[in-house]
């Protein structure tokens, strides 16, 4: 079991001794049960910090914010920043460093194990009936304050699809870990979602994305949530093509936009086909933009698809290693190219 | 005007559906393929809009989601066999990309014969009219394609 006091003597000692700048964590929020992010600078901020089932986020995306905000205040950074990771989290940072959007030396990573347990989905819980005020890890249980009492759940029965079938549910690279390593836990054998969507005809798979192509709103929350959504032009908005005043009408009209803003179909499946391919082996599957999305459109699957795709005919494994070849800029020669005429 | 694109026009009218495709061909094989194809007055089908990209391993899965956008019925690229690149390693890195989108075609529930690669040198004129054959004979019976078409009615 992972004491929640070991986590804030780590941030206080390296705020204290200002070994970083920063500390990126998580706290009880205003509403209820769940956490949020916070940063925090003052030592003394520590004991606000907490960890426990809803500490769901991928904070790596405020590491991006960080960068994108040095950059725009043209300053560099005088010691790095802190930020409390899980097992996924920390992939998705070894991505970053690895497409050197920051180096090593800018982050000191508190590694969390999720110990042979893993985060709530709230919507397994809301399925549930249960509407709680906190929630606490308790070996394979949760378990939840509510206004009948304590409720314990087995942590399997609500825990995000992702961290059940999570094969590394430890960050391998850190400066300070807390818990125990319990790899190798799997609950459900990985892509057990993405198997049974695929046991569904062409047909059947068409009418499903159909559907869900028709329901995207295309409020973009998912590029924005995910940490490797980074660029500062994304391909996907036509109006974030420069245009000064010597731009000419002829050249604003001859733009290349490659997908129109109308939410149709097919503009939201030109979308979804363009985010998950430009995802493809960047992708750790830290599902935050699936529990951002305001109409549940299920992105996981499209995510999973991709990984799976890398891990079986590639050998590619996304935040695997900082120093190694990035999955669409590599090749093998024993690539699969059966499909080839 | 070919003598098989009259045909086309005449199907066209006559409402037989004929799938339009669009090729794109890498500038130093398929290309100049497609060229021999042409100055050896082999006959295939014209459904295919050649577009010349400077090699397979330079098409964007943009290029590919656009095309299908914009109507195409069916989308081929085509390179120089494995080992002949121009560029030495473009078609290994296209080889990775375009399984990656053919995959997600597929997946979302996309006919998987409306996207094809293929290998033609610039020596195979016959093997890029064949490709175009095929492409057209396997492209008929799926009729067209309106599952990523915008409508722009
Ligand atoms: S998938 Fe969801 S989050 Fe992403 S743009 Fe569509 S509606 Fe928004
Ligand atoms: S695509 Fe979604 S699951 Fe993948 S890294 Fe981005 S936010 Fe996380």
């Amino acid at each position: 079991m992972i004491n929640i006091q070991d986590m804030r003597d780590t941030a206080r000692g390296l705020l204290t001794k200002k070994e970083v700048r920063a500390v990126i964590g998580y706290r009880r929020s205003t509403n209820g049960m769940l956490a949020e992010p916070v940063v925090i600078t003052d030592p003394a901020q520590a004991d606000e910090l907490i960890w426990d089932p809803t500490c769901f986020h991928n904070l790596s995306l405020y590491l991006v914010e960080d960068r994108k905000f040095l950059t725009h205040v043209r300053k560099t950074a005088d010691a790095p920043i802190a930020i409390v990771a899980k097992g996924c989290d920390a992939r998705s940072i070894v991505v970053l460093m690895q497409e050197h959007y920051f180096e090593r030396k800018d982050v000191y990573i508190i590694g969390m194990s999720c110990e042979g347990s893993g985060v709530l989905d709230e919507r397994k819980l809301a399925a549930k009936g249960i509407r709680a005020t906190d929630a606490a890890f308790d070996g394979d249980d949760f378990v939840f304050a509510t206004a009948q009492g304590e409720q314990r759940i087995a942590a399997r029965e609500v825990m995000a699809d992702r961290c059940l079938e999570c094969r590394e549910p430890f960050p391998k690279e850190h400066n300070a870990v807390l818990g125990e390593n319990k790899t190798g836990r799997e609950l459900n054998a990985p892509f057990t979602a993405l198997h049974r969507f695929e046991e569904l005809d062409a047909g059947a798979r068409w009418k499903f994305w159909e559907h869900q192509f028709e329901r995207c709103i295309r409020c973009f929350a998912c590029r924005s949530v995910c940490p490797m959504c980074y660029c500062e032009e994304c391909v996907v908005d036509s109006i974030s093509f420069p245009v000064t005043g010597q731009t000419s009408a002829e050249e604003k009209a001859n733009r290349v936009r490659w997908i129109e803003r109308s939410a149709t179909r097919p503009e939201n499946m030109t979308y979804h086909m363009t985010r998950v391919l430009h995802l493809a082996g960047r992708c750790i599957d830290c599902n935050e933009c699936e529990r951002v999305c305001p109409v549940n459109i299920p992105l996981r699957l499209l995510n999973n698809k991709m990984e799976r795709e890398a891990r079986e005919e590639f050998g590619y494994e996304p935040g695997a290693s900082i120093g190694g070849p990035s999955l669409t800029a590599s090749f093998l020669d024993t690539d699969p190219g059966k499909f080839i005429r | 005007m070919s003598h098989s694109q009259a045909e086309v026009t005449q199907a066209e009218a006559s409402g037989e559906f004929e799938p339009r495709i669009v090729a794109f061909l890498c500038k130093w094989c398929s290309s100049a393929g497609s060229d021999l194809a042409g100055v050896s007055r082999m006959q295939y089908p014209s459904n295919a809009t050649p577009i010349t990209v400077p090699c397979s391993g330079s098409v964007s899965p943009m290029y590919i989601l656009s095309a299908f956008k914009k109507g195409a019925d069916g989308v081929l690229v085509s390179g120089c066999h494995i080992g002949d690149c121009h560029y030495i390693e473009g078609n290994f890195l296209a080889r990775r990309k375009i399984h990656l989108v053919k995959e997600l075609l597929g997946f979302v529930g996309i006919e998987p014969d409306r996207f094809r690669m293929s290998w033609v040198s610039a020596a195979e004129g016959a093997k890029y009219s064949n490709v175009i054959k095929d492409f057209v004979e396997d492209l008929k019976p799926l009729g067209p394609q309106n599952k990523m078409k915008a409508d722009r009615s």
